[in-house]
């Protein structure tokens, strides 16, 4: 597959400027519905901060429902920034430099929305800092033990890691632009470039730091998403004990992190007209990504029923997953594995990959069923565990509908806002590998384009 | 702070400068420096530094974040002895857990630090003269002390677009 002609390096700049540029009215208009969600979703939590959870649809036994199937979610949609940032660099998968930033961005944004749903979930938000360990009056401390403060440590590390990444990833390219720029914007850049000057001394101890970073989140990633498994699997519930959810887990989560860049990065490259930076080959091989991790995830789906099923009728393992076939949710557990199993294998068809828009229905439709994934694995274990007197179907309520989409609200205003700030492509490895690209007898596309010598 | 008197050229491509920064240690010139948008692996070679001591600042951090992470789980929890299920006071598979995480956190934390502070440390002791079209494209190559006429002549002999004396 032979990528488009490659851009010249002051286009990388101009693309970037053309971003942070006056916002034109679709922006707004998107800033305005997202704002709007936004605002849906902050007077369900002010319901919710005054009146408590009775005005969702939990009960015993359905103690979980939309709110910690929205945090997983979340969480999941988290991972593939790591994943294409820091594992792709380890691998020199070289296709990632175009899309690397936004799904970089795409990680911070969306850990800043999963970390929302524990404290909506509480019933007593304001007792949240009780999370952290910190000396009190009572001598009390957290109980180290409990899945719930690994996931506290887990994904504020997590968040902590993936904010230094971006920051020092676009550290060089705030340089570009800062040194393009005046004003304001000017400012703004030189704070974000932390006096970044690009010289050799610079840039020997970035290399290296980069490296570490992306040896430290390679394990982070994978070890984020296993933790939040264990939420589940370190309990006895059928459904949910399971010693698969670790790899199960974070396969999922891969699979609609890659998903969600896809459908951020088709509009983008439209909007901005990036159609140069972000080729259809990048699209195609993280297009190739979801085919993997779909299969990864079906195998995941096969071999939670094929050590179930075998197992005496009696057995409540057995029970549960016949359940989530056959019961009440039996349409979401099929459009789950129809969204997650076989749309993906769409692309397996080259013609499909290339259809930037069939592209994105597939990968809208994957989120889709994730996020059913999520509902499946929580809602129906809980609703028919071991006891039958106890087996109560679950329904969220409005509130929990409008802190799921005020969720999606939040995360696109806060992309929105974060394309105006951040640079989205990263200029300076695109342009590390346009130079090596280019042929060696010095007719390449690196042209001096500035003459003035300071 | 202005840099050492030198000379300034400017390359289109970074294999060329490399060639030119190789030709300049060898002519004798021990004080090569290079700015450039993106790092060109050739280039940092040819400049020929040893490689960065970041991992001593990764590392200890992340055995510091080791450190704090098992003290601050095997502490409370004596300092506090609620059995929970029936499981020892100190549980040390779950605090290996909190121990990791806040390893990968203190060990990125010091790498940032470690980062910005050889930067900063780094432009003051070997400045580079301020020229912002090295921010964007082309490799800029800079060589401090010795003769400039020696080093212009061996910089143009080596593609350079264009060369200058700073003084």
């Amino acid at each position: 597959m032979s990528p488009n002609p490659r851009p010249s390096p002051t286009r990388l700049e101009r693309a970037v400027l053309a971003m942070h540029g006056r916002p034109g009215p679709g922006y707004l208009l998107l800033l305005a519905l997202c704002g709007g969600l936004v605002a849906w979703g902050a007077y369900a939590f002010y319901l919710l901060f005054t009146q408590g959870l009775q005005l969702t649809g939990l009960g015993r036994p359905v103690g979980w429902g939309n709110l910690i199937c929205n945090f997983v979610f979340w969480v999941g949609i988290a991972h593939c920034g790591t994943l294409i940032s820091a594992i792709l660099f380890l691998f020199r998968a070289r296709f990632r430099t175009a899309v690397y930033r936004v799904a970089e961005m795409m990680t911070v944004f969306a850990v800043m929305t999963a970390g929302l749903f524990p404290v909506f979930h509480l019933g007593r938000p304001w007792l949240a800092y009780w999370l952290m360990p910190y000396p009190n009056q009572r001598g009390l401390w957290i109980n180290f033990r409990s899945p719930l403060v690994w996931d506290v440590f887990a994904v504020s590390t997590y968040l902590t890691v993936s904010v230094v990444f971006l920051l020092v990833g676009a550290a060089p390219d705030a340089a570009a632009l800062r040194d393009a720029t005046t004003g304001l914007r000017r400012r703004l850049y030189a704070l974000l470039a932390f006096g970044w000057r690009g010289t050799d001394e610079q840039w020997r101890h970035y290399t290296r730091a980069y490296l570490f970073l992306a040896g430290f989140a390679t394990p982070l990633v994978v070890s984020v998403h296993s933790v939040v498994s264990w939420d589940f699997a370190v309990s006895l519930l059928p459904g949910w004990h399971s010693s698969l959810f670790p790899p199960y887990f974070v396969a999922g989560a891969i699979l609609s992190g890659v998903a969600m860049v896809i459908t951020i990065l088709v509009p983008l490259r439209r909007a901005f007209h990036l159609e140069d930076i972000i080729t259809p080959h990048h699209l195609d091989m993280l297009s190739r990504l979801v085919v993997l991790t779909s299969l990864i995830v079906g195998y995941a789906y096969l071999t939670e029923f094929g050590l179930a099923l075998p197992q005496p009728a009696s057995d409540p393992e057995r029970a549960t997953f016949l359940y989530r076939a056959t019961g009440h949710y039996a349409p979401f557990f099929w459009t789950m594995v129809t969204c997650n199993c076989v749309l993906p294998l769409l692309l397996l068809a080259r013609r499909v990959r290339r259809a930037a828009w069939a592209l994105v229905a597939v990968c809208v439709l994957i989120n889709v069923g994730m996020w059913l994934e999520r509902w499946v694995i929580i809602v129906t274990s809980l609703s028919h565990d071991r006891l039958p007197f106890a087996w109560r179907t679950y329904a969220p309520r409005w509130p929990e509908w409008a802190l799921t989409f005020g969720a999606l609200g939040w995360f696109f205003l806060l992309f929105l806002v974060g394309l105006k700030v951040l640079p989205p492509i990263s200029i300076a490895e695109m342009k590390e590998a346009q130079a090596h690209a280019a042929a060696p007898s010095g007719t390449g596309t690196l042209a001096v384009e500035v003459s003035h010598v300071a | 702070m202005s840099p050492d008197p030198g000379v300034l050229a400017a390359f289109a491509e970074p294999h060329d400068a490399a060639r030119a920064i190789r030709a300049l240690r060898e002519g004798g010139f021990d004080d090569v420096r290079a700015a450039m948008p993106a790092p060109y692996p050739e280039v940092l070679a040819a400049v020929g530094k040893p490689r960065s001591f970041m991992a001593f600042a990764s590392l200890p951090g992340a055995a510091v974040g080791v450190c704090a992470g098992l003290a601050l789980t095997i502490g409370t929890s004596l300092a506090w002895q609620l059995v929970t299920g029936g499981k020892p006071v100190v549980s040390m598979p779950p605090f290996v857990v909190i121990s990791f995480e806040l390893a990968i956190l203190a060990g990125a934390i010091s790498t940032l630090g470690a980062l910005v502070g050889a930067g900063a440390w780094g432009g003051r002791r070997r400045e580079f003269p301020r020229d912002p079209r090295f921010a964007v494209a082309g490799v800029g190559v800079y060589a401090a002390g010795g003769d400039p006429e020696r080093a212009a002549e061996i910089l143009r002999a080596c593609g350079a677009v264009e060369v200058d004396d700073v003084q």
